[in-house]
């Protein structure tokens, strides 16, 4: 049975080529789940959402050693964790550096649980665009595949079938749903856990929603300020209740994701300028955004996976 | 359709109809049934200790034939019974190497899921050996795999894509995960059974 063997034996060579780049996470107190080689120099990427605590993470690399590991930095809205560990010399892993991937593809994910990798099989179900996870985090785009999470596989790779890493497997985005952060995101969030130890993001202090406004406006909708929060950056900044908020700087704002787009983290405490239908009336108001207040975990509800 | 996806079907068509030929079903009480496999050309068949008593058995085979069976072994701790088929030799099933299987390889489970005599579910290796972290310790190795178990499935060959045996299908731990015996331990009950020289390796 020549063409079930080899595909047989590409799919088991495919695990093994990548496992090498598949760790162990220890951080949570009840299954182990996994993470990804991020560089040689002992840099690992894993889910947020598998390390609850920030102190006591221990790593069990690919020979079966576990290492003490330290929390460089969390985001919770994309759900990555960037830990540093001692170990030296470790195997970086091959990434997919192109786009080539298509619904259908066959696909394998990658965990290390145990001391030992393990591996599921499925097929590309959607690939989309940019698209905001319900956190807030900014993903470059939407990779959902049927793949089996097997208990302790968030954390872990998606691997084409010649073993090279799509990107990171997590079951704590989307509930029920196996998603993959890409390559390109990872390496923009770990960059900007490295540097600040969080993913920076600006802060106005209001709640909006997105307005159909009369004929006659600047643009055909805004976002409507339903809450302005007392001493926060927008208050003293002037903006008040019932301001419709339509550019931010140069760029036109229509929903929250627009709004959300012109605050990264680059604009904290660097004055912006804001364009505001206030009474009818177009205005332009300047303010400084703060820095998002860093969230704290609730470990209600854990994920297995 | 591509000619080679073509042959790979064919492929995998032929491997379960050789193996389907090595299934049966087998029942020993009104409510005690299950699957279970030819490992021996003499009638030796391979079964879950939990889908039989520790009484005669009937099988049916594959053409709709039933035939009694007598007891040969069983061994509750392990899950594994054996049985001798009466009549005419039936075609066996090699046990293949398990210890060998890696994670990502190819699988086929056969039986009787639900009482639908013969379906075939194919998978990949999920893992080989002992160390679980989300199963309770106990000791036992395990095959998971990547498939779809059900009631009726216990007792049925697993195969890889040569279609030899590499573990008897014992429960599932999802919807989506299987769990078998895997043939190595299977070798070793025949074995301290002395039923060993009855079996086909491979």
């Amino acid at each position: 049975m020549g063409m079930l063997s080899d595909l047989s034996q590409a799919l088991a060579g495919a695990v093994e080529a990548a496992g090498g780049g598949v760790v162990r996470v220890d951080g949570r107190r009840r299954i182990p789940a996994s993470g990804i080689v991020w560089s040689a120099d002992g840099m690992v990427i894993t889910a947020h959402h598998v390390v609850e605590s920030d102190e006591e993470i221990r790593v069990g690399l690919p020979d079966g050693e576990m290492v003490p590991a330290e929390l460089v930095g969390r985001d919770h809205t994309t759900d990555l964790a960037l830990l540093r560990t001692e170990a030296r010399d470790l195997s970086v892993p091959r990434w997919m550096e192109t786009d080539e991937l298509k619904v259908g593809h066959l696909v394998l994910a990658l965990g290390r649980p145990g001391s030992s990798v393990l591996a599921t099989m499925g097929i590309v179900s959607a690939l989309d665009g940019a698209w905001r996870t319900p956190a807030g985090g900014m993903l470059d785009q939407y990779l959902q595949t049927d793949v089996v999470m097997y208990p302790g596989f968030s954390g872990g790779p998606l691997v084409d079938v010649e073993g090279r890493m799509i990107g990171l497997n997590t079951s704590g985005l989307l509930r029920g749903v196996s998603l993959t952060i890409g390559v390109k995101s990872l390496r923009e969030v770990a960059e900007m856990l490295l540097t600040h130890g969080r993913v920076r993001r600006g802060y106005l202090g209001v709640g909006a929603q997105p307005v159909r406004l009369p004929a006659g406006a600047p643009s055909e909708v805004g976002l409507l300020l339903v809450s302005v929060e007392s001493e926060s950056p927008a208050e003293k900044g002037g903006l008040i209740l019932g301001d419709v908020i339509t550019g931010i700087e140069d760029d036109p704002v229509q929903t929250l994701d627009d709004l959300m787009a012109g605050l990264s983290g680059d604009r904290i405490g660097q004055p912006i300028r804001l364009t505001v239908l206030r009474g009818g009336v177009v205005t332009q108001i300047s303010l400084i955004p703060g820095e998002r207040p860093e969230w704290r975990p609730r470990w209600k509800r854990g994920s297995r996976n | 359709m591509e000619a080679w996806l073509e042959k790979l079907n064919g492929e995998l068509a032929e491997v379960i109809r050789l193996a389907r030929r090595s299934l049966v079903h087998i029942r020993t009480s009104r409510r005690g049934a299950g699957s279970a496999t030819i490992v021996g050309g003499d009638g030796l068949l391979v079964t879950n200790a939990h889908v039989v008593n520790r009484r005669e058995a009937e099988v049916t085979l594959g053409d709709g034939q039933t035939r009694p069976a007598h007891i040969l072994a069983y061994d509750e701790a392990a899950d594994l019974a054996a049985f001798k088929v009466e009549g005419e030799p039936l075609p066996a099933i090699g046990l293949g190497d398990s210890g060998s299987l890696q994670p990502g390889e190819l699988v086929v489970a056969l039986g009787d899921p639900w009482g639908i005599a013969g379906a075939a579910t194919a998978g990949i290796v999920i893992g080989v050996g002992a160390e679980w972290p989300e199963m309770p310790p106990s000791g036992r190795e395990w095959v998971i795999a990547n498939l779809h178990l059900r009631p009726g499935n216990s007792g049925g060959p697993l195969i890889n894509s040569r279609g030899d045996l590499v573990g008897i299908n014992t429960m599932m731990t999802g919807p989506d995960v299987g769990v078998a015996i895997p043939a190595h331990v299977i070798h070793a009950f025949l074995q301290r059974s002395e039923l060993e020289e009855l079996a086909v390796m491979v």
